[in-house]
């Protein structure tokens, strides 16, 4: 298989691509659009490069909304407050459309986001916000409070404040930069386990290999050995 | 932010209404801006030095060989293993699991236990797992019709028959060079801040252009080891007669399509390249004899380019009649007087086939050094910087920008099963990209997006029945299956070339025509498509050695000599 599967226990290394490519093939996999796939690999890409746990959390991401209606999971946009249709918001749906409304948020507008899955994977998007207007954007919920600038992420808050399951999140422009961490690009490793998930919703993408495929789809045509 | 190249010729740019069709993006050649000769210009300007540090390789052709080139600043070493591999298991396939020999480009100069460790790695290929201390990973066949022959003649004490290789043109045929952080490989961007990586593909280039030496070197080896008193080397003329062979199936073509802004820099570099030429008022005479030389040389590459394919047969009937054409007329005096270059291309738009055509824009750039050598630092891109949507952009100028890009598409009837014949699919085997006929096998749940007019036309539908007033985020809110085409689009918008206007899932799609164009921006020559979705090709060919590159010119070899008058 060309991104293998880890064995269990071990942890290995990945290139920032391989988890890019994992995370929009195993997005995919578990129902989401192509557009929203390409968002959840490249959050994932940018949480890892920032020496955050990405594949982790968007494997989690992933197992609890799988199967889940893509309007339940939406937010519904009313004055200053998004709400899911009927369930947690999805941070890859609510992240991208508040990357989206980038220039609103840095001209001031504050949203208030109620009850977000794993809300440390907005952080991508709201480096979006700020890459694209410059503004820097602060996240915060009950004690974490994140801040993304254009070139990085400063944090505060534990880890286990950084990894809760449901929050209810704010996101606003901040008038101040502080002190970022910058991306770094290099590899990481990732546990076996996360891996095995998303490689598992991975797999659903890929079309069984079949003989008639083998020769046909891959092309068939003169010896090749000569 | 994102750099786009802004023109400085006085004559238009070709619209990409004109370029970006299959049928002349499978019709490009290679040129000065071709990725091997950009190598080979840093390699000669910036004084490399190379040499082979190991050569373990026993009488079989078993072993190891390290060959590093050492830059300014830094070095790099091809690790290459040697295998005796039974002829049954020979395939160029990616789905093959065993090769003749394999490589990794390590950066820097290896150790003995990184040896060891790439020894239990790099021979497994995908199977295996490299580090962020190698840069690309690969593979070789032997060509079963010249190998043996060179190496027995050689042992033999003679020269390779001048036909046969003129023939064949290489030893040994690569399939896939992986980069680009593929299979534990150092991510790209962790290296394109280095001068000598910034530039696409110059990696992989590097590695296929140290895997030529090692070709020449293990045949002369394999000689000397089956006869030590009579066998000789290869004389020189005739061994850079020798190219790195090259299969290549569907698993290229997608990437076209994945990388939109880069697809945008290398054509738009080249488009730059041609519209500066035929902005000159004049021809000197000196650049005239030069644009001679090259176009009788390239009459000679259409020569030896053999292929079995119908298509390509027909193709090179017609290159080689635009070339005697061309020829005539700039015997006539064609390049004399006013604006000869534009008028010779208007002139070719008029009298010779897509292929003669993009051959004449390719020759166009050889007397030209100055003009068109520094818009290769165009040639990369910042990807990131066109990922993010535009979501404040109202939503009929999204609808707008369908218009102008996928007009094409709207025409079309995609309610007929010959526009909607093919899907793109991944197979679970090896993780390849295929093509599949969607009427026919069980795929389209598989499928990628990999149909931008077919997407961008459900777009515009969906557009049409929209708030008029809308933002396009509100718009992607309410439709996150546009999300991937609307993301296109807008870097479209932004990057005229970025976009092929031809339906990539019509029953008359010829997946070969994407091949060929990535493959000519790589500076390959000798297209012999096997079949409308497999090509091999011939890389370096005529090419200066290592050791001979301080010696010899990085760029005249990119058109095989002149023969010599018996």
């Amino acid at each position: 298989m060309g991104i293998p599967t880890a064995t269990e226990g071990r942890l290995m290394s990945f290139s920032l691509n391989e988890i890019a490519s994992m995370g929009k093939r195993a997005a995919r996999g578990a129902g989401y659009s192509w557009g929203l796939a390409e968002e959840a690999g490249k959050a994932a890409r940018w949480l890892a490069a920032h020496d955050l746990p990405g594949p982790e959390l968007l494997a989690e991401l992933l197992i609890r909304n799988d199967g889940r209606e893509y309007e339940t999971l939406a937010p519904v946009i009313g004055d200053g407050k998004w709400k899911a249709g009927s369930d947690l918001l999805c941070p890859l749906i609510t992240g991208s459309a508040l990357c989206d409304r980038a220039s609103e948020i840095s001209s001031g507008r504050k949203v208030e986001l109620s009850a977000v899955a794993m809300p440390m994977l907005l952080a991508p998007f709201a480096a979006g916000v700020a890459e694209l207007t410059g503004t820097p954007v602060r996240l915060s919920w009950a004690d974490a409070e994140l801040t993304l600038t254009a070139e990085g992420i400063a944090i505060d808050g534990s880890t286990t404040a950084l990894t809760r399951r449901a929050e209810n999140v704010r996101c606003e422009a901040v008038d101040q930069a502080c002190p970022v961490k910058a991306a770094k690009i290099a590899g990481r490793t990732v546990d076996a386990e996360t891996w095995t998930r998303l490689a598992a919703f991975a797999h659903r993408t890929y079309a069984p290999a079949t003989e008639a495929s083998r020769l046909a789809g891959a092309g068939a045509g003169l010896s090749d050995s000569d | 932010m994102a750099q786009t190249l802004t023109s400085t010729a006085h004559t238009a740019l070709r619209p990409p209404a004109t370029v970006m069709r299959l049928a002349r993006m499978g019709s490009f050649h290679q040129c000065r801006l071709s990725f091997m000769r950009v190598l080979l210009r840093r390699l000669k300007s910036e004084n490399w030095r190379f040499e082979r540090p190991v050569w373990k390789i026993d009488a079989n052709g078993v072993g190891v060989a390290v060959y590093t080139a050492h830059g300014p600043e830094r070095s790099y070493s091809l690790v290459a293993f040697s295998h005796d591999l039974p002829a049954n298991q020979r395939s160029d396939r990616v789905i093959a699991e065993a090769w003749d020999a394999t490589f990794t480009l390590f950066d820097g100069e290896p150790t003995q236990d990184d040896i060891e460790r790439l020894s239990w790695n790099v021979p497994k290929q995908e199977a295996g797992r490299i580090s962020s201390s190698e840069i690309s990973l690969s593979r070789a066949n032997r060509s079963v019709r010249l190998f043996e022959h060179v190496v027995s003649r050689l042992a033999e004490g003679r020269q390779p028959d001048i036909e046969k290789v003129r023939s064949i043109g290489y030893l040994m045929r690569t399939t896939a060079v992986y980069g680009s952080g593929k299979f534990g490989a150092v991510d790209r961007e962790a290296i394109a801040d280095r001068p000598e990586f910034a530039g696409p593909f110059q990696a992989e280039m590097l590695s296929v252009y140290l895997t030529r030496a090692f070709m020449l070197d293990l045949v002369e080896h394999l000689a000397r080891m089956r006869n030590p008193d009579k066998a000789v080397r290869v004389d020189p003329d005739l061994r850079r007669r020798f190219g790195v062979g090259n299969s290549t199936g569907l698993g290229l073509a997608p990437f076209l399509a994945n990388h939109p802004s880069l697809l945008n820099n290398w054509i738009a570099a080249r488009e730059e390249a041609l519209a500066r030429i035929r902005s000159l008022p004049t021809a000197a005479s000196a650049e005239v004899e030069l644009f001679c030389d090259r176009l009788a040389r390239a009459r000679i590459n259409a020569e030896e380019w053999h292929s079995e394919h119908s298509l390509q047969i027909q193709k090179l009937a017609m290159l080689k009649a635009d070339l005697d054409h061309l020829q005539a007329h700039v015997s006539a005096g064609a390049l004399e007087g006013d604006a000869p270059w534009d008028r010779l291309y208007v002139w070719s738009e008029r009298n010779l086939s897509i292929e003669g055509q993009e051959q004449l824009v390719s020759l166009m750039q050889e007397p030209y050094a100055s003009l068109v050598d520094e818009l290769a630092d165009w040639m990369m891109a910042d990807e990131d910087a066109y990922f993010r949507i535009d979501g404040g952009m109202p939503l009929q100028k999204l609808r707008d920008h369908v218009e102008e890009i996928y007009g094409w598409a709207l025409e079309l009837d995609w309610a007929s099963q010959d526009n909607l014949a093919r899907a793109w699919y991944v197979s679970e085997e090896k993780l390849e990209p295929r093509l599949g006929e969607r009427f026919e096998e069980p795929i389209e749940a598989y499928e990628q997006p990999l149909a931008a007019g077919r997407d961008a036309a459900a777009m515009f539908r969906d557009i049409e029945a929209f708030d008029g007033e809308a933002s396009v985020a509100a718009f992607l809110l309410r439709h996150p299956e546009h999300r991937h085409i609307a993301r296109r689009t807008q870097i479209a918008a932004r990057c005229p070339y970025a976009e092929i206007r031809d339906n990539t899932i019509s029953a008359a799609l010829l997946p070969i025509d994407l091949l060929r164009c990535k493959l000519a921006f790589f500076g390959a020559t000798h297209f012999d498509p096997r079949s409308d979705r497999w090509v091999r090709i011939n890389m370096f060919q005529d090419a200066p050695f290592p050791h001979e590159l301080a010696e010899r010119d990085p760029d005249e070899w990119a058109f095989p000599p002149l023969r010599k008058a018996v």
